[in-house]
């Protein structure tokens, strides 16, 4: 198995490079960095603000993993110029079963050789590559983070990978709960832990113990008898027309995702590596496969369909750029451009027997989850797809802007969902509205007029000025009747400007609160002379 | 050593008549069904919180705001509350009273043949459905509604205080704002609002009980008021202006510029 990773790829795929110093954060926490970043002794899960005063010039990132599948496809691509079995881990780590390249290309050394000068030219110096090349997918993935891999390609040769492995620490999992426990009873290495008798490891750590000492033996996360899937259960969409918008596809691939999971599990079967094909309308096919260690539960099934649909649209939309790059495949020139997918088809390429997930320890909160979504899915099938949405944190000035709704069938309503909570929107939003929110946000502002004393129209100036102070409300209410009410308080105006940089679309806007001699109190918007009351608290 | 212990066993636990067991043995178990509420709340809730299976309006200005709050306690981490035909809601300010966004749903204004299965739906998975619907409810549908959230043990919260429902709700909190802290004339910014909450109900339901809290208070959130001697942290920054509304608009106080809330 030879492995490729791309160090750093969440700040490589921003386009920043890698001697500038650089983070990736989300929600507030650093989940990548760049070297230079490192350097200043910037480290991994530090808050935001304590690696901004270890680094004070650091770019702060927010990750977009969309961004970074798709940035990767080139990679991939690039590949598989070498071999057809391309299996994407992740944005940024990718590879390839070596058995027939490497007879190809004159032994693991030379095919290693090979993938660091095919993939260096799509990276066109902006990251580094770094290539293992071992028995199995978990050793060759620690030979190509090993720091002796940082001068050249690692193969470590056939039969040795458990030898290779055993001087690992045994963090090197990645099961911080698996590991801290081994560490306790003094396995601090992997051939330490490899050492012990299986059928002790199993009674005492379960399935998931029986998964990382295979690991730690050097020997793949599976058993090799693993049962191929019946070809049906392939599940397919057709779109007609053909979609060329990622939310028409991401909607398909979430459906198809949970018809899939659901066949499978119904079997009592997991999927940890499954092929995305899709059809253009052009008719050219495209097929990726991506693995997962653990096994690909719906949500995740669904989210890598998602992103390699956004890396195939993006490349029918860059063609011409994507053929110059992609230099030596002949595939790719022949390949005419279709404007959009026309078939999406998801193919469980390998299953392992479903070990179950996990639930809550009352079990109720994925099973009320289920419920909500069956009643969810009805009254879509009711009013239509669009009829349910959930809320989402976004930035924003405005009370109306900092709150997206979303479709409630795009997201899996049994999952956490970090996007709602309050540390998703970090960036303190100059010109925001002093607390509290108003808690009723008007879709349609309802126009008003705002008078002085003397009944005289009060305006703003261009300096943010009011001409008087105001003293009276005027609005019609919805039963076309005029209504009058005498201001008690009032602060303002603030100018908002937004988009100045824009001439299109800038908005330039002047909000205030008032107080009325009902007890009510609202925020007044002025847009274009006219006032109009924007929301209520 | 019989005696202390049969003493023991009777001071813990006094006698009663079986028979009088036999009548207050509940068939469930009322705090099973009892959502739990800010306790400051609490003397206006008949049974000490939010009975499920029941129905509670919200009137006034700053009744929203107050169903929030409610609906934060009461729903906690894992409650679900589905929101039918309010695209006004306010939601970052739900947030910041401790509704959980990730436990909401918004559910668009359906047309009015559908609006009671959408309704009824929603009623069978989720805990809390707040409505404000745009006509009248006929009364069987308001009946067939009702009935289900009792045998789901889920509640309809009346944002428009219950004036589209034909019959008369369990319980209803009305809102009566005392006065805004924060805004003078020309300075400041809001920050708290007094307001005093009574409530009203069916068979004697509330009894004209009444509290007084800062909805919101300093941090955002419901806050008990204390008696105003002890005020400090929300003196008025100014005398507010107290005029009488112009003459032509007096009687009619029902509606009101922005409207409903």
């Amino acid at each position: 198995m030879c492995v490729v990773w791309c160090p750093d790829w969440p700040v490589v795929a921003w386009g920043v490079p890698l001697d500038e110093p650089a983070i990736v954060v989300v929600g507030n926490r650093v989940v990548a960095s760049s070297p230079a970043a490192r350097a200043e002794g910037v480290a991994l899960g530090q808050r935001r603000r304590e690696a901004q005063g270890r680094c004070p010039d650091v770019a702060v990132l927010e990750r977009d993993i969309d961004r970074e599948a798709r940035l990767f496809e080139p990679v991939a691509v690039a590949l598989e110029g070498i071999t057809p079995r391309v299996e994407i881990a992740g944005p940024g780590l990718v590879g390839f079963p070596t058995l027939g390249p490497s007879k190809f290309f004159g032994g693991d050394h030379d095919l290693s050789l090979k993938v660091v000068e095919d993939v260096a030219p799509v990276l066109a110096g902006r990251g580094h590559i770094r290539v293992g090349i071992a028995d199995g997918v978990f050793a060759a993935r620690l030979a190509a983070r090993s720091t002796a891999a940082r001068t050249g390609p690692i193969v470590v040769t056939t039969g040795e990978s458990a030898e290779f492995l055993s001087g690992v620490a045994i963090t090197a999992l990645e099961q911080p709960e698996l590991t801290g426990v081994l560490a306790r009873l003094g396995l601090t290495t992997l051939g330490a832990f490899a050492a012990l008798n299986p059928a002790d490891v199993v009674g005492r750590f379960g399935a998931e113990g029986q998964l990382a000492h295979r690991l730690a033996r050097g020997e793949d996360e599976h058993p090799p008898d693993l049962r191929r899937p019946a070809p049906d259960m392939a599940v397919t969409w057709m779109f007609e027309p053909a979609a060329e918008q990622i939310d028409r596809c991401a909607f398909a691939a979430k459906a198809l995702a949970d018809e899939l999971h659901a066949m499978l599990s119904s079997d009592g079967l997991a999927c940890v590596r499954v092929a995305i094909e899709a059809e253009t309308d052009a008719g050219e096919e495209h097929v990726r496969l991506w693995r997962h260690e653990g096994a690909l539960s719906a949500a995740a099934l669904a989210e890598r369909a998602r992103w390699q649909l956004d890396a195939w649209l993006g490349s029918i939309a860059r063609r011409a750029l994507i053929t110059s790059a992609a230099t030596s495949s002949d595939e790719m020139e022949n390949a005419t451009s279709g404007s959009g997918i026309r078939r999406l088809t998801l193919v469980p390429d390998e299953v392992v027997p479903a070990v179950g997930r996990q639930l809550g320890f009352w079990g109720g909160r994925a099973e009320r989850a289920d419920d909500v979504t069956r009643v969810v899915a009805r009254i879509q099938g009711l009013m239509g797809p669009e009829a349910v949405q959930v809320p989402e944190r976004r930035g924003g000035r405005g009370p109306a802007e900092q709150i997206v709704l979303i479709p409630a069938a795009a997201v899996d309503l049994g999952e956490e969902r970090i996007a709602t909570a309050a540390e998703w929107v970090s960036e303190p939003w100059p010109g925001r509205m002093p607390k509290p929110e108003p808690v009723q946000v008007r879709f349609d502002p309802l126009p008003i007029e705002l008078m002085d004393d003397a009944r005289r129209p009060v305006t703003v100036s261009g300096r943010g000025e009011l001409s008087a102070s105001p003293a009276l409300v005027e609005g019609s209410v919805p039963s076309g009747r005029t209504k009058q009410r005498w201001i008690t308080g009032w602060a303002g105006p603030w100018p908002a400007e937004e988009r100045w940089w824009d001439p299109v679309s800038v908005r330039r806007r002047a909000r205030m609160q008032v107080t009325l001699n009902d007890g009510s109190a609202h925020l007044l918007v002025l847009e274009e002379g006219a006032w109009s009351i924007e929301a209520t608290y | 050593m019989a005696d202390l212990a049969s003493a023991a066993r009777v001071r813990h636990r006094p006698e009663l008549s079986q028979d009088i067991i036999n009548k207050i043995q509940p068939v469930t178990l009322a705090g099973q069904r009892i959502m739990p509420v800010p306790e400051v709340l609490a003397p206006l809730f008949p049974w000490g919180g939010l009975q499920r299976g029941t129905s509670l309006g919200v009137a006034g200005h700053g009744a929203w705001t107050l169903s929030l709050a409610l609906m934060a306690e009461a729903l906690g981490e894992e409650g679900w509350l589905a929101v039918v035909g309010v695209p006004d809601l306010g939601l970052a300010a739900a947030a910041d009273l401790g509704v959980r966004l990730d436990r909401v749903l918004l559910v668009e204004t359906p047309s009015l043949d559908q609006w009671p299965t959408v309704v009824a739906a929603l009623l069978e998975a989720v805990d809390v459905v707040a409505v404000a619907p745009s006509a009248r409810i006929g009364p069987r549908d308001a009946r067939r509604l009702q009935a289900r959230a009792r045998e789901q043990e889920s509640m309809l919260l009346h944002l428009d205080g219950g004036r589209t429902w034909p019959n008369g709700l369990d319980l209803t909190l009305s809102t009566e704002v005392d006065r805004w802290e924060g805004l003078g004339e020309g300075h400041g910014h809001l920050t708290g609002r007094r307001v005093s909450i009574s409530a009203a109900g069916r068979r004697g339901a509330g009894g004209g009980s009444s509290v007084e809290v800062w909805l919101p208070g300093p941090d955002g959130r419901l806050a008990a008021a204390p008696k105003e001697a002890d005020v400090l942290e929300f003196r008025p920054l100014r005398e507010s202006v107290n005029r009488e509304s112009p003459v032509s608009e007096k009687a009619d106080s029902q509606e009101v510029v922005g409207q409903s809330v």
